[in-house]
């Protein structure tokens, strides 16, 4: 998943000129927002999870791990979404978000759009309506050529409606931004699978989304490690996991979330670096064969790390077709 | 237009920006577009109510992929080369191309290139981006087709505006490339080829005249040359039809010793349009100064050659000291002329004659006597001329003179003679054709940069600058054009160029090519070339049919070389292309009295003169001798027998 932050392009420029026009007293912001923008993660954690794969988690050796094995992945979908803030009303940050998502298929081992489906490009205007004064007519707002927009003062789950903080209005935008390209992401997604074509190599988890994640086209791979599904000697173990090792298979069942099968694997040496250096945890379907099936798909994953993701900082842990992905979406979105 | 699909899009960036003059476009890797390949950009915007349209060719190319430092993919492929091959993905890649523009419609307001979709340019695109839609119109056509310009399943044929290849709005073409390897020779082949099948009906008539400066290439002209298959596509296409020369005619010097003819072409099959070329005392003297350095013409010198030039030679001449009246119309008078002069003036003991001094006199018949030696073959003792048909040049015809085998000195001035006659002929409209294409190969050698001012050169320039005017137009070839006058090639309209050395390429001139386009003609195959025309905003490449006359190298081989043989058989080659009756035992009876000299003079008479009945015109040439008869021996009076019985007989 691509992030990018603030500063306002054209399109932001356009929503925020058509707002303008229906509320006086939005101000525009020149140059870069001095308001913090949140950063969307859940707080780190350790959980435990159920092995399907032995008695205890291990480390296994992956066989003929390499850049010479040939991978099975027919294809990459990678989302991005970028939120600038634009203007402000009254101290009230008028926030416009960007999310989109790409299936890049791998024809003669070269990158091009999926043609089944066209990219997802989702623009919206996140406003606290709750807050600001009658947008007129809002609905005009929501055309195909102007943005759409996304109320971010709703009250949560617990009834409790967000407070006028600047910083708490931008995580309420931060998170509907997120839920946004996760839509556009699974809307590729279940396409895909739908279709049954080769497996997808998404960037991320699967779990979000009931069909793709019991779909055996779609795998993930997660390469953020805010919750490590590992506690005790398990996470020693997968810190001491060498390049072309894995873990035991263990099953992953979040709350509100599909249950797909997971495992940690190394994709790269991690000598003289932290112990996430180039750890990646993968998730596909449930199926018979987990080992197996973890098997070959590791194996894939390892052959994805040829050629190498550079100049991008997630290098160790990032396979080049989703980097082909996030150049894709930058040029697009 | 055939142009249905996109190949590419034009891009601009700040730091690289499109210009009226530029533009940058990417490509699929897989597009069949390179450097040379015309291509079209349609805008987006319409200008003035007019969506823009602007052709480009190709000048320049880039590639590069992803990747930040090389350093990344030894990384990423563990340092082992091997391994890359195995990697699932290629790296993003950009074939990103620079185009030069051609054309821009409308032309005006002009402006920098818009974005838009470039698509390959068709065989009418091909017309307008080169603005010969100018010259190709019904009516008032004068394109000479100089090849066909190819690239992604285009085949459009190129042409050249007649008026500004042989005049009168600009002329001369200059042809550079390196030796060996079919390009100028060739391309002058084809083009003349081209320029008989297309020169206009209503221009008036239209001649050649090459000079053979090295080699048999232009030996063969009127004999079939192997052709393939795809060049007879080729000629097809451009509309020629491939075949040998209809009307050559050679003309070449004797040896030294006078028996054969000094050129490739010598074989007794092939002599049929030869015609030996040698000239007398007149012709030589009206250009001694070629052959005269300056060290040798003086003012005293050069007033004495004009003396001689108008007062003694083809006239009566006499004087108090001389012995005798002289009528100087060879070598061999002049210099019985001189003798007679000199010693004249040892008898009277004078120092000088008609205010020439004794020295001078003595310096000019030395330098005059040595030409017929220096030019032997060419310049006759005896004052024989046989010519270039001036004034009954015939239309489409090609007239070879052979000088390849020749002496320095002797391929100037047959150099500066024939062009100046043929110069003052076009100037009084009397050559028979209205056209003329001269053809020089070296000009390195006859029109150098540097070195000294020769009359070959000033003769050169002259006709560079002044000769569209008359219709006589220059084409010149050369390995090296850097060397070459500056404005011998300056004032060429026209330029071909061929697979060029790298040095020559490094050289100033060229620095108005890219780097991608001096690649391409340093690596250019046999056939290809490329065009600078005054019609093109930019060179254009091109590939044309091989030549379809015999190569020099297989005529040399299918018709070897004559050896100089006797002076029977020299003869008897000779006289037999008029004559095919006339055998060797004839010959060497009718000559078997005279002398070689006597038997030379002969058969350059008739050869001149082409007779009817060559056997009786060749005996006629002959004075009368007599057969010695062997004299009669006296009758021996018999010794009269002694009787057998008589012992006192005597």
């Amino acid at each position: 998943m691509l992030v990018s932050g603030p500063g306002r392009d054209a399109a932001g420029q356009n929503a925020l000129r058509l707002l303008m026009q229906r509320l006086p007293g939005v101000s525009a912001i020149d140059g870069r927002a001095s308001t913090e923008l949140p950063v969307s993660a859940d707080p780190p954690v350790l959980r435990s999870a159920q092995l399907v794969e032995g008695s205890s988690l291990r480390a296994i050796r992956v066989s003929a791990a390499g850049a010479e094995t040939l991978s099975g992945f027919g294809a990459f979908l990678d989302g991005a979404q970028r939120m600038q803030i634009v203007g402000h009303y009254g101290g009230i940050p008028i926030v416009y978000g960007t999310a989109s998502a790409a299936i890049r298929v791998r024809v003669n081992r070269r990158m091009v759009t999926w043609g089944h489906q066209p990219p997802g490009v989702q623009r919206k205007l996140f406003l606290p309506l709750r807050y600001l004064p009658a947008l007129g007519d809002a609905a005009s707002l929501d055309g195909v050529s102007t943005p759409g927009i996304v109320d971010t003062s709703l009250a949560d789950q617990t009834g409790a409606f967000p407070s006028l903080h600047p910083t708490a209005l931008l995580d309420r935008a931060m998170r509907a931004l997120d839920e946004m390209r996760e839509q556009v992401e699974h809307r590729l997604a279940e396409a895909w699978c739908a279709l049954g074509e080769a497996p997808l190599f998404m960037d991320g988890g699967i779990s979000g989304n009931p069909r793709v994640a019991s779909s055996p086209c779609a795998v993930g791979v997660v390469k953020s490690h805010r919750t490590l599904f590992v506690e005790d000697d398990a996470l020693r173990t997968v810190f001491g996991l060498a390049k072309g090792e894995r873990s035991s298979v263990f099953r992953v069942s979040p709350r509100s979330r599909s249950s797909v099968i997971s495992w940690y694997l190394r994709v790269r040496e991690a000598t003289g670096h932290d112990a996430m250096w180039g750890l990646v945890r993968v998730e596909a379907a449930e199926c018979d064969r987990p080992a197996e099936r973890a098997e070959e798909i590791s194996r894939w994953v390892m052959a994805e790390m040829s050629p190498l993701s550079l100049p991008d900082g997630r290098w160790d842990k990032m396979a080049y077709g989703v980097r082909d992905c996030e150049e894709f979406l930058r040029a697009i979105s | 237009m055939t142009h249905v699909e996109a190949l590419g899009r034009v891009v601009a960036t700040e730091r690289m920006p499109n210009t009226p003059h530029e533009f940058h476009f990417w490509t699929a890797i897989d597009s069949p577009v390179g450097i040379g390949t015309i291509v079209l950009v349609e805008g987006a915007q319409p200008v003035d109510g007019q969506i823009p349209r602007i052709y480009g060719i190709i000048v320049e190319g880039f590639s590069y992929t992803d990747l930040q430092s090389p350093l990344h993919d030894v990384l990423g492929h563990d340092g082992s080369p091997a391994q890359a091959g195995f990697a699932s993905t290629e790296r993003t890649e950009i074939r990103l191309y620079t185009a030069a523009v051609l054309r821009q419609i409308p032309e005006e307001p002009l402006q920098p290139v818009p974005m838009g979709r470039v698509f390959l340019a068709g065989e009418e695109d091909v017309q307008v981006a080169l603005r010969m839609d100018g010259y190709l119109r019904d009516g008032a056509h004068t394109g000479i087709p100089i090849g066909v310009y190819r690239a992604g399943g285009t085949d459009a044929v190129i042409y050249l505006d007649a008026d500004f290849l042989l005049g009168p709005e600009a002329a001369h073409l200059n042809i550079t490339g390196v030796s060996g390897l079919a390009t100028k020779t060739s391309a002058v082949e084809w083009l003349l080829a081209s320029i008989f099948t297309h020169f206009p009906e209503d221009k008036g008539s239209i001649a050649a005249v090459c000079f053979n400066v090295k080699g048999p290439d232009l030996c063969y002209l009127d004999q079939p040359g192997r052709i393939e298959e795809s060049d007879e596509a080729l000629y097809e296409k451009l509309g020629v039809v491939p075949k040998p020369f209809d009307q050559v005619e050679y003309f070449a010097p004797y040896t030294a010793r006078g028996i054969t003819l000094n050129t490739f072409r010598n074989n007794e099959a092939l002599l049929d349009n030869v015609t030996p070329l040698s000239w007398g005392l007149r012709e030589v003297l009206q250009f001694a100064e070629v052959l005269l350095n300056k060290d040798d013409i003086d003012a005293k010198a050069d007033a004495l050659i004009d003396f001689i030039k108008e007062n003694v030679v083809d006239k009566e001449f006499s004087d108090p000291i001389l012995q005798k009246k002289h009528t100087v119309q060879s070598f061999a008078d002049l210099d019985a002329w001189f003798r007679d002069v000199l010693q004249g003036m040892e008898r009277k003991d004078g120092d000088s004659w008609r205010t020439h001094h004794v020295a001078t006199i003595r310096k000019v018949r030395n330098r005059l006597s040595n030409i017929s030696t220096r030019c032997a073959g060419l310049v006759t003792d005896s004052g024989a001329v046989s010519d270039l048909p001036f004034g009954s040049f015939a239309d489409r015809t090609v007239y070879v003179v052979d000088v390849a085998n020749l002496e320095e000195d002797a391929q100037d001035l047959i150099f500066a003679r024939i062009v100046s006659n043929l110069r003052e002929h076009l100037e009084r409209r009397d050559l028979g054709v209205k056209h003329l294409v001269v053809f020089v190969d070296e000009l390195n050698k006859y029109a150098p940069g540097d070195g000294a001012d020769t009359y070959v050169r000033k003769m050169l320039l002259d006709i560079a600058e002044r000769g569209r005017y008359l219709g006589l137009v220059l084409f010149g070839a050369q390995q090296f054009r850097s060397q070459v006058h500056r404005r011998v090639v300056g004032n060429s309209g026209t330029a071909l160029f061929g697979r060029m050395d790298p040095d020559e390429l490094s050289t100033p001139g060229y620095a108005v090519l890219s780097p991608a386009t001096r690649t391409k003609l340093a690596t250019l195959e046999k056939g290809q070339l490329m065009v600078r025309h005054p019609h093109f905003t930019q060179p254009i490449f091109v590939r044309f049919p091989r030549p379809s006359v015999m190569q020099g190298r297989e005529g040399a081989e299918r018709y070897p070389q004559s050896n100089e043989a006797s002076i029977e058989s020299a003869v008897l080659r000779s006289l037999r292309p008029l004559d095919p009756s006339i055998t060797l035992p004839w010959v060497q009876d009718i000559t078997a009295l005279y002398t070689e000299q006597e038997v030379l003079r002969a058969r350059n008479a008739t050869l001149l003169a082409r007779p009817a009945d060559v056997k009786t015109y060749f005996s006629s040439q002959f004075r009368k001798i007599i057969p010695a008869q062997p004299a009669p021996r006296p009758l021996a009076t018999s010794i009269r027998s002694a009787p057998e019985n008589d012992p006192y007989g005597f």
